[in-house]
């Protein structure tokens, strides 16, 4: 798989308590580019997100990673190139260790030991975690929480990295280095966040959803002076 | 409540660990995992079947807790405090039979000891060292590497995976009731007591959330790459070691098993 797009047809999601949470999605990310999906709560961003790793199957509709058609077959190519960051850490979190955690990707690769290791040390190294090396998750801070989560992504070294507001929670400091990892990583991105700041600063495409649909796919700049026209439609708060 | 509750936790997640209900104290020469598994197994297949009248056997077995709990390092008197949490269990299960059987086994002075007091305290320390010889399993490999060793011994990933996520499960549902109870209590007035309607709220949502947890738990699993086996690459292996303590202790639980040592002892007596 040589080119790392993202790419949705008419995509539809139905929960399964009936609540259709996508309503017909269609998209293209192209290898390389760094796009941010904004939206309210409850507009269908997590959702949208937990397709591009089959976590989630589209109801109808087509969700592409590269050449590969996500379906029941192709889940482990599809999740060894997709990197996933959950909006919740506690979800994520679940070794015993945080060194276990997040080496847990990397094991179920079935890499040599060696090679584990070190992938722990440097995605701790570029989180700043690695003093959290030996704690456990589960009585860390909200914000640690989310930087040894994104370990636990970056250990996977994967090639399309999708992530659910990946600075929330986080100090300026922390926050800050979120930003200049995603940076430095130049595959594609795609990142759901209600941080403007960071969209304008990282992202230079923007998609906007509001109740299922997206409603708005432009340059970030435009998109953003746009939200007047956004908040006149009552989609977007003042 | 909720500090009961985080302790709950705490202990929970420290099991998890090798060494983690040892309290900080290192364990010393833990052996692999795999040996120590099949050594408390055939400990406890022995040990529950001896007959319940043959007291002063079940009394023999202890010397496993107290021996293999110096060896690694763990004190026994904390072992024995822990493994007192079986007690009601026990009782609930032996508590008619002083009642229900009154054949007199023997007199001292001027007591008669039924047979019904024998099954019941043979019951009870039957039950404390099983517990011991569990607690020491999960104290010196920790509950992950239980799982980890029940897949190494060849058993089906389904089954080590599902025991882990019994284990995963348990957890989530904890930290899923400090979360609720501390929500309830920040907009609780200070009252003490839930209501029973209340109470029946909370544990339906208690059910529904906590299912969601794992569900969410599970998927971040698969998005890993997790594929319900666990990744067995970093284990060290079987050494001599382990040969010699499963062979020694296997040959002292026989001993113990097959020879009438009690009898011996009173006729020495
Ligand atoms: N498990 C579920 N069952 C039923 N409906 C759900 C479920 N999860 C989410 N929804 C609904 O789907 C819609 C989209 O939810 P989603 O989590 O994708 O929103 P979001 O854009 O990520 O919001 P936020 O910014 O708050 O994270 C919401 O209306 C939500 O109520
Ligand atoms: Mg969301």
């Amino acid at each position: 798989m040589s080119h790392h797009f993202i790419r949705f047809r008419d995509v539809h999601y139905t929960y399964p308590g009936g609540y259709e949470a996508l309503r017909g999605v269609s998209f293209l990310i192209t290898h390389g580019e760094k796009v941010a999906l904004l939206g309210l709560n409850g507009a269908g961003k997590s959702t949208l997100l937990l397709h591009t790793d089959g976590i989630l199957m589209a109801t109808s509709g087509e969700v592409n990673i590269g050449d590969v058609p996500v379906t029941r077959k192709t889940l482990p190519v599809v999740r060894s190139h997709v990197g996933l960051l959950f909006q919740n850490p506690d979800d994520q979190l679940f070794m015993p260790t945080v060194e276990d955690d997040v080496a847990f990707g990397p094991r179920n690769m079935n890499l040599p030991e060696e090679e584990v290791e070190r992938r722990v040390s440097t995605a701790l190294e570029a989180v700043g975690a690695t003093a959290l090396r030996r704690r456990r998750p589960f009585n860390l801070s909200g914000g640690q929480k989310r930087m040894v989560a994104i370990a636990g992504v970056l250990a996977m070294e994967p090639m399309i990295l999708v992530m659910d507001e990946p600075t929330s929670n986080l100090d300026p400091g922390a926050r800050r280095r979120v930003i200049e990892l995603v940076r430095g990583f130049d595959h594609t991105c795609l990142i759901a966040t209600h941080d403007l700041d960071m969209a304008a600063e990282l992202c230079p495409r923007s998609m906007v959803m509001a109740e299922g649909r997206i409603i708005a796919d432009g340059p970030t700049d435009e998109i953003l002076s746009d939200i007047e026209t956004l908040t006149a439609a009552g989609l977007w708060p003042r | 409540m909720s500090d009961r509750l985080q302790r709950a936790i705490l202990t929970l997640n420290r099991l998890e660990q090798p060494g983690g209900g040892t309290d900080g104290t290192d364990i010393i020469a833990a052996p692999d995992s795999r040996c120590l598994l099949v050594l408390t197994l055939i400990y406890l297949v022995l040990m529950l079947s001896v007959p319940l009248a043959d007291i002063e056997r079940v009394l023999l077995f202890s010397v496993y807790p107290i021996v293999e709990s110096a060896l690694v390092g763990i004190k026994y008197t904390r072992l024995l405090k822990r493994s007192l949490w079986v007690l009601p269990l026990v009782a609930l299960v032996g508590v008619f039979n002083p009642i229900l059987d009154t054949r007199t086994v023997f007199t001292v002075y001027g007591f008669t000891v039924t047979a019904g007091w024998v099954s019941l305290i043979s019951l009870i320390v039957r039950g404390l060292l099983a517990m011991q010889a569990v607690l020491i399993l999960i104290y010196v490999i920790g509950f992950y590497e239980v799982a980890v060793a029940i897949r190494r011994l060849g058993c089906p990933a389904v089954m080590s995976t599902q025991i882990l996520l019994v284990y995963r499960y348990l957890s989530v549902l904890l930290q899923q009731v400090l979360t609720m109870r501390r929500a309830v209590d920040a907009r609780g007035y200070g009252r003490r007591h839930m209501s029973l309607k209340l109470w029946g709220i909370f544990i339906g949502q208690l059910l529904i959330r906590s299912l969601e947890r794992a569900e969410n738990v599970s998927r971040a699993m698969h998005a890993r790459g997790f594929t319900d086996r666990l990744p067995l690459s970093r284990y060290r292996c079987w050494t001599t070691t382990d040969s010699v303590l499963l062979g020694s202790w296997t040959v002292v639980f026989i001993v113990i098993y097959l020879v009438p040592l009690g009898t011996y002892l009173s006729k020495v007596l």
